[in-house]
């Protein structure tokens, strides 16, 4: 069995608001899955471009509104794939992420890619249900 | 509705070999949840020093492999119960190095495998990280 | 009672990249709820070869081909929970994106997508977790 998860607010949700094809998140087998997390406004959806910092806080945020939506928290994170644009700021990212999952913090590979829209970070997530 | 998983961190018996804790980065090296282990990224950390073993690509996977082995071992499991594992190469060249090496670790139904080449950190070759079945 | 771990391959044998090409991965591993898949690229049904070609032919090609592996494990596109693209350029992610849509008409998996250096000149290569 797979639910969809819907998007707790309306700028979340992805295929809406710029026709990504695929769903916020879904629940199978005691874990969600859910897609790359960008910085985004939640309520408008628009983008927001800026620093590592700052679009990180915006992405870990957007990722507690989901989780604890879908029943789920930042706590129950299992596994993040943290994508940056370059390896240079990865302790730019790692003072942010810290503070998110201070405790018992997920397994985590950061991978440095090319990111959708010129982002800087994202964070493709799963977390258990 | 079902119980929730547990959800529970795996740590590495040789302590040399925990570079979450050693290098103060905020990730476990591993998380166990239901049945299912998620490791974090792994490079070729030297077992004894700690330090990193950076050499020709070959050498710096079998040390990575050695690494994750002990690392899923320390949970109750082990390289033949992964079921999928992501390769990270600093340079798609060593694509072929690579799965030479490969079948000396995963000699029968190896597991399912993914493998891209991405900017990596302090001169390491390879990055690996794998999702494999707990143990008994 | 620890769960177990089988390998999955595709009932077209000229689909098993990882024989064809002598690769030391399985196409996929079911264990438990899940069917992991290997990354997938661009592959020919009938001859067996790599198929690289615009970045819509090859993201067409290898949806059919995971198609074709997942009802081969008796799961489908459907079942699918989470899909991960790998990309040559996100510059042509709305040519991806496009034939995509046609595989997953209702309630589409999670997934991200990132632009990546592929092997073997490949523009595209997909994997995905589904539900066996």
């Amino acid at each position: 069995m797979r639910d969809i998860i819907a998007a707790p607010f309306p700028g979340l949700d992805l295929r809406r608001q710029y026709g990504h094809h695929q769903s916020l998140a879904i629940r199978a087998g005691g874990l969600i899955f859910c897609s790359g997390m960008v910085a985004i406004h939640p309520e408008t959806g628009e983008r927001e471009h800026g620093t590592v910092t700052t679009e990180a806080h915006r992405i870990f945020e957007n990722l507690k509104l989901l989780l604890d939506s879908a029943g789920s928290s930042l706590d129950r994170l299992v596994q993040v794939h943290a994508m940056i644009y370059d390896r240079i700021e990865y302790d730019v990212l790692n003072r942010v992420y810290c503070q998110y999952v201070p405790n018992a913090p997920p397994a985590r590979t950061v991978m440095s890619v090319q990111i959708e829209a010129g982002f800087k970070v994202m964070l493709d997530v799963i977390a258990a249900a | 509705m079902t119980d929730r998983l547990s959800r529970t961190v795996i740590e590495p018996i040789n302590p040399k070999l925990n570079v979450s804790r050693n290098a103060n980065l905020p990730h476990s090296p591993g998380i166990r949840i239901g049945e299912y282990v998620f490791l974090s990224g792994m490079g070729p950390v030297d077992p004894v020093t700690g330090g990193r073993n950076l050499g020709p690509i070959a050498e710096q996977i079998r040390q990575t492999l050695r690494n994750m082995a002990h690392m899923l071992e320390s949970a109750g499991s082990g390289l033949d119960r992964i079921v999928k594992i992501n390769v990270v190469l600093a340079d798609i060249r060593d694509y072929d190095e690579m799965n030479r090496v490969w079948r000396e670790f995963f000699p029968e139904e190896p597991p399912a495998r993914t493998t891209c080449a991405l900017q990596l950190s302090n001169g390491n070759g390879v990055e690996i990280e794998c999702i494999a079945l707990s143990g008994a | 009672m620890a769960l177990k771990r089988e390998a999955i391959e595709p009932e077209n044998p000229a689909l098993n990249a990882s024989r064809n090409f002598n690769l030391p991965h399985s196409p996929g591993i079911r264990a438990g709820e899940f069917i992991f898949l290997s990354g997938m690229v661009a592959v020919d049904p009938v001859a067996g070869e790599r198929a690289p070609g615009t970045v819509a032919a090859e993201t067409r090609q290898i949806l059919t081909n995971m198609a074709h592996l997942l009802e081969s494990a008796g799961s489908t596109l459907a079942q699918v929970v989470k899909v991960n693209v790998l990309i040559y350029s996100m510059l042509e992610y709305d040519n991806m994106n496009a034939v995509y849509r046609e595989f997953f008409p209702v309630d589409p998996p999670a997934r991200t997508v990132c632009g990546v250096q592929l092997s073997g000149g490949s523009k595209v290569e997909i994997e995905c977790v589904a539900l066996a």
